[in-house]
């Protein structure tokens, strides 16, 4: 079967194996199949050998939390990301992927008011038997919110859709410590409802085209035109810097471009950040693959808080994922828990008072068995506003 | 004579020639060497004929730090020939020669600086019981071609092939090598000394055997001297004999109630000289079969140095 | 039943359906039995999964894979597979280079990776115990805390297996001074191929015996599996210098490399990149290495304070005394790791250039490096083959990497070929064929440029001591021509298995 896989990308892979240890499914399962060595090797089997896209097949693609730990760790520069999308959108399309409950689940989350009205299909098709019990959702959602108000148009802050719903102190707190740092703020609200992200890994890429096309046109008129897009959800901003290879247009390009993730515009700016206090307690960095394996910015992590925080912790895994993987973690609990127990014994090895992480989905992975995470601009704000 | 020919393989002189003719390919036959460890895992059996290794420096390259030697040099012979290049190997010279020295496999006291004997051999050359000249491993310091008959030679006593000429690694003999003497506690000096060459003890006194550049050993025996008084002495202490244990190292704090008599125990290595004999250590049923399985395949008719056990080493 | 799955089930009946029938049946159903029916698999995909590793080699498919989590259930395995003729393959991450843990015929592949424990570690004796899955940099990390390390450090180490570094005996950059892996192995349980349990050396410093563990290591899996391995810990030194020297021409640094070694001094590591893979390895991660030598020899000596001090100047003087035109010395511990982050990415800097290559390694003496290293540039020319080196030259081992593209008619030919030429080169130089990666099935059929048949006859008795049927890992190591290596039953391929 003709995966639409590019034959170029796929034969860069020399079998090395230098990816295993990085894999999260790897690592606790110890399956070549849930590797991402394996998953290539199969890949290929079936687009140039033929074989047959049997269950176990799909299962080694299914399993896969696409954090794409094994990027970085490749030293042939394998394209895993791309290639693992592209085979869960055809398979999609051909319909050996990606059960319909689980599309209709991911809808609503295109419509920030809506989100809630997802949440209860989602848990009407669970008592329905439409999916899976394991569906159980963590984080109650919060109704009533002090909505974010516009200070400037130095840069637009995306808020996104999950986040937007369920995280908003988050925002509250990255608006501040921009405008402290001297930016005027446009929150993005119903101009940008949803990254795509989430579609983008279930295969509806063409969704995810939507979106893109979408937000391109509504962030690029006005004042706003050409500011920069801050983003304090890694999981958006690596979607959205790659919407230039999405859309494959030179616009597309140029937004991209214009997309940082909050730490890393930050950093870029350390010397508008005011002094603030010094914060006391042990923090971790828990990097979220997006941040890390994706866009490679997590430095920038360390530097902003670094100026704040004295006793700042590193996790001894290389970055390895917690196993939240947008709906990866409802989807695939049994395994997503077994990652997670990896990363809190990681984590507990280093006994710190808070979790650092800039990912909504790694908060409430991890906060669901009760690791205190904070994102790090509620660090920052903190030690600006006390 | 040189070690390589074209092409890798081996090439023996005239030396391992006769004596594959003496071993011949019938007939009970034992190697006597210097005859210091003749009763190294039992008495001979059977009357054996004795033949004797061949002798001499076949080739010596310092700069490689390897020395191809016929294994009826003795050992001394070997360290005097080392010592020229300010070299040494981890044989330890006990009047023996090279070849008995590496089938018993013994450990040198300073086992941790010089290393084991079982990492030293590189190739081997032996007669076969079938009476044919038979070798393994290569030349070089670094090799895995093929399975490791140089490692199956050591502590063998000869009873899977008469062994001839080897090829050992040798190392530099440090600047500096200097005795102390201390009541400090034994175990917590092996945790605070980096490299000690050997830490003996005979439950009351520790000796302290440093080597290496002049700075490092006076570096090193400020660690010691801080946990108790030290004093420089000529040499180590008079062994107690003729018995050698081996023993797990952690089993060492408790080698007073194990053992009767006077005894020298070596911290962080487990070999126990002492005036008592180690009691017999059985090998277990599975690795005695791969043992008699070995003798079997090696030597058919068990020709090779008859009554020797490794097992009973 | 969903559309879904009535459309899986179809696609997996039709990959069931060209597979042979009842002995495996039977097979599998003991299998499924002892271990448990998910650790078990005998689908297509996982059978082609596990027909390879990280070398360009191919012989049949897995038989069943399982996945033993205990030396019962690999006893259970030896044993069912004795009892049925097959052959097993062990397999650790599949990192190895020479085939070790491709399958030939249909074997049973026993993947260790759950066997991942770390059982104990024990200071006063230093030595831990680990199950053979445990990842070597994991063992490292875990003892980091403690101020020990675990000696052998292969450019593979944040993958490989330990039970994968015993059965290749695997070296890295800093076994000059500590030792290949046989060093550091004190002791391990092993299965047998007929299921029987051995403990083979021991943590006493002269095991009764003969030396079975130091046989067993290297071994490549074909003298059984082992299942805990007690593993010396070494302590960390408190003082490291690393050394970057420039040459004008790689002679020269081999020839710095014999001198250091002449001179008696024994470092850490002695690591030569020649000026092609330096400037790779400078486009893709900035160490700082020079663009403009020939070669770069990278010196790393460790002890206390004084005598790495002492050691250093020694090894810089003689770098000068022949033909160095820069030494540097690693500032502090970030310049230091940047420049061995250089040395380690360098397989990842060649992926960058050519989109294949092949990875030669052999041995030479020291003494020879110089003179092999000119031939190796010759053979590639006269391929027309771009090569590039970057070695372990402190013992002598070469890696040359011969680049290419595979998409290009003909070129796997002019490849084997000019491998086999640098084969021929170091054997004549007094070389020897392999310093790490093995024998496996890339080298067999040189093994009797080494050794004479007579030599191989009692490496076959040495295995057949440990395996008299020639089931585990059957038909590597051993050349054709020899009792092992000629049963033919272990390599009969199956037909209709996709991979
Ligand atoms: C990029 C790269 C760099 C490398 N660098 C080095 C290097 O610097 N030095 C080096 O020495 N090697 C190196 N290698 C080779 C390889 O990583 C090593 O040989 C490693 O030891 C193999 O470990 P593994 O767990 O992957 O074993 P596998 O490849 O799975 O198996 C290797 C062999 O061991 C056997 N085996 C595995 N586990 C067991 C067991 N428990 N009991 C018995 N037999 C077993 C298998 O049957 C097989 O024959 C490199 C490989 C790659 C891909
Ligand atoms: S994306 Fe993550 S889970 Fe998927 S193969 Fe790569 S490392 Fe493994
Ligand atoms: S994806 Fe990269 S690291 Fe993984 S096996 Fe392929 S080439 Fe090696």
């Amino acid at each position: 079967m003709d995966l639409n896989l590019n034959g170029d990308e796929l034969n860069t892979c020399v079998q090395c194996g230098l990816c295993l240890a990085h894999c999260p499914t790897y690592r606790v399962s110890g399956d070549e199949s849930m590797s991402p060595r394996g998953r290539i090797h199969l890949m290929r089997e079936v687009q140039l050998n033929n074989a047959p896209v049997t269950h176990e097949v799909l299962r080694s693609f299914e399993t896969c939390v696409q954090c794409r730990g094994c990027e970085p760790a490749c030293p042939s520069a394998v394209p895993y990301g791309h290639l693992m999308e592209t085979t869960r959108e055809t398979l999609a399309d051909a319909g050996l992927m990606t059960p319909w409950w689980q599309r209709l689940a991911m809808r609503p989350l295109a419509h920030t008011k809506l989100l809630g009205a997802g949440s209860v299909m989602v848990a009407l098709a669970q008592r329905g038997r439409l999916v899976p019990k394991r569906l159980g959702l963590s984080v109650d959602v919060p109704f009533t919110q002090e909505p974010l108000r516009a200070s400037g148009t130095d840069v637009i802050m995306f808020t996104g859709c999950v986040m937007d719903a369920w995280q908003r102190d988050v925002h509250q707190a990255g608006q501040r410590v921009l405008e402290a740092a001297g930016f005027g703020v446009t929150p993005s609200g119903d101009l940008a409802p949803c990254c795509g992200a989430l579609h983008a890994h279930a295969g509806l890429a063409d969704d995810t085209r939507t979106y893109a096309t979408n937000m391109m046109r509504t962030l690029s008129r006005g004042a706003i035109a050409d500011a920069s897009i801050i983003v304090d959800s890694a999981g958006c901003s690596a979607q959205m810097k790659d919407y230039g290879h999405l859309l494959g247009t030179e616009a597309a390009r140029r937004f991209s471009s214009r997309v940082f993730d909050i730490s890393e515009f930050l950093a870029l700016h350390l010397d508008r950040l005011p002094e603030g206090s010094q914060l006391a307690g042990t923090v971790a960095i828990q990097d979220p693959c997006h941040l890390r394996h994706v866009q490679r910015v997590h430095e920038a992590t360390r530097t902003v808080l670094g100026r704040y925080i004295p006793n700042l912790v590193e996790l001894d895994d290389d970055g390895l994922c917690c196993g939240a993987g947008g709906a990866y973690s409802v989807m695939e609990a049994q395994l997503s828990g077994q990652i997670r127990d990896r990363k809190v014994a990681v984590i507990s090895a280093k006994d710190p008072d808070l979790v650092a992480s800039a990912n909504p989905g790694c908060s409430m992975h991890l906060g669901a068995v009760g690791v205190p995470t904070i994102h790090p601009m509620e660090l920052v704000d903190r030690a600006l506003h006390g | 004579m040189t070690a390589t020919g074209t092409g890798g393989r081996l090439r023996h002189g005239p030396g391992v020639a006769r004596f594959a003719a003496d071993v011949g390919p019938e007939g009970p036959v034992a190697v006597a060497g210097a005859r210091t460890r003749w009763h190294s895992g039992g008495e001979p059996v059977r009357e054996p004929r004795l033949v004797t290794a061949p002798v001499g420096i076949v080739e010596y390259k310092p700069d490689e730090m390897t020395i191809r030697i016929a294994v009826g040099t003795t050992v001394a012979e070997l360290d005097a020939a080392l010592a020229e290049h300010g070299q040494r190997s981890a044989l330890p010279d006990r009047g023996g020669t090279v070849g008995g020295a590496v089938v018993v496999g013994e450990n040198d006291r300073d086992v941790l600086s010089r290393g084991a004997v079982r990492n030293a051999v590189l190739q081997v050359s032996y007669v076969s019981s079938e009476g044919k000249v038979v070798s393994g491993g290569g030349p070089t310091v670094k090799n895995v071609s093929g399975f490791d008959i140089p490692r199956l030679t050591v502590g063998s006593l000869g009873t899977l092939g008469c062994l001839a000429e080897v090829i050992l690694r040798t190392n530099p003999i440090p600047a500096v090598s200097r005795w102390f003497e201390t009541r400090a506690d034994p175990f917590a000096l092996f945790d605070a000394l980096l490299a000690p060459a050997a830490l003996l003890w005979d439950g009351v006194t520790t000796w302290i055997h440093l080597e290496g550049h002049g700075p490092d050993v006076e570096a090193e025996l400020v660690r010691a001297s801080a946990l108790g008084a030290t004093a420089e002495v000529e040499s180590p202490p008079q062994m107690p004999g003729p018995h050698r244990w081996s023993l797990p190292p952690a089993q060492l704090r408790g080698v007073g109630d194990l053992i009767d008599g006077r005894w020298l125990a070596s911290i962080g290595v487990g070999t126990v000289l002492a005036t008592a004999p180690q009691p017999g250590r059985e090998l277990s049923a599975s690795v005695t079969a791969v043992h008699d399985r070995m003798k079997q395949y090696f030597d058919p008719t068990g020709r090779l140095n008859p009554g020797r056990d490794p097992g009973r080493r | 039943m969903s559309m879904l799955e009535k459309a899986r089930r179809r696609l997996g009946d039709r990959g069931a359906r060209a597979e042979p029938a009842t002995d495996d049946d039977r097979l599998l159903s003991e299998l499924r039995l002892a271990l448990a029916p998910d650790r078990v698999r005998f689908d297509g995909a996982e059978r082609s999964l596990h027909a390879k590793d990280a070398s360009v080699f191919r012989g049949g498919v897995a038989g069943p894979s399982c996945f033993p989590v205990n030396t019962e259930e690999v006893q259970a395995i030896m044993r069912i597979a004795a009892a049925h003729g097959r052959g097993v393959v062990p397999r650790g991450a599949g990192t190895g280079l020479a085939g070790g843990a491709i399958p030939l015929g249909a074997p049973i592949v026993v993947a260790l990776t759950k066997m991942n424990r770390i059982l104990s570690v024990d200071t006063d004796s230093r030595v831990a115990w680990v199950e053979p899955g445990v990842i070597n940099l994991d063992l490292t990390r875990h003892l980091t805390p403690m101020g020990f390390h675990f000696a052998p450090d292969p450019s593979s180490q944040q993958v490989c297996t330990i039970g994968g570094n015993l059965a290749n005996n695997a070296g890295g950059p800093h076994c000059l001074a500590y030792g290949v892996t046989n060093a550091h192995i004190m002791a391990m349980e092993v299965v047998l191929a007929d299921g029987d349990v051995a403990m083979l050396g021991g943590l006493d410093p002269e095991p009764a015996g003969l030396d079975l563990r130091g046989v067993f290591v290297g071994s490549e899996g074909t003298l059984g599996i082992a299942t805990k391995i007690a593993v010396r810990i070494t302590k960390n030194r408190p003082a490291v210098r690393t050394l970057l020297l420039s040459f004008d021409s790689v002679s020269d640094a081999a020839n710095t490399v014999s001198g250091i070694i002449a001179a008696g001094i024994v470092p850490a590591a002695l690591e030569v990149m020649d000026h092609r893979i330096t400037v790779a390895v400078e486009n893709y991660v900035g160490a700082g290495y020079p663009r403009d030598a020939a070669a770069v020899l990278l010196a790393e000596v460790d002890g206390l304070d004084d005598g790495v001090g002492i050691d250093a100047d020694r090894i810089a003087e003689i770098g000068r005394q022949h033909g160095a035109t820069d030494v540097r010395t690693a500032n502090d511990d970030n310049e230091r790791a940047l420049l061995w982050k250089g040395r380690k990415t360098a397989f990842g800097a060649i992926a960058q250039i050519a989109p294949d290559y092949y990875l030669h390694d052999t041995v030479v003496p020291r003494s020879e490096l110089a003179n092999v290293l000119e031939k190796v540039y010759a053979i590639a020319d006269n391929y027309d083959l771009k090569v590039m080196n970057v070695f372990h030259a402190g013992d002598g081992n070469l890696h040359p990497l011969l680049l290419f593209d595979s998409r290009e008619p003909g070129v796997l030919e002019r490849v084997h070929a000019a491998g086999k030429e640098i084969v021929e080169a170091s054997l004549d130089a007094g070389g020897v064929l392999s310093g790490e990666h093995g024998i496996g099935v890339e080298k067999q059929a040189y093994m009797d440029r080494l050794f004479s048949d007579d030599d191989l006859d009692h490496q076959d008795r040495l295995r057949r001591a440990f395996d008299p049927g020639c089931r585990a890992n059957p038909g590597k190591v051993i050349p054709m021509g020899h009792s092992c290596a000629d049963i033919q039953a272990l390599r009969r391929v199956p037909t209709g298995v996709w991979g």
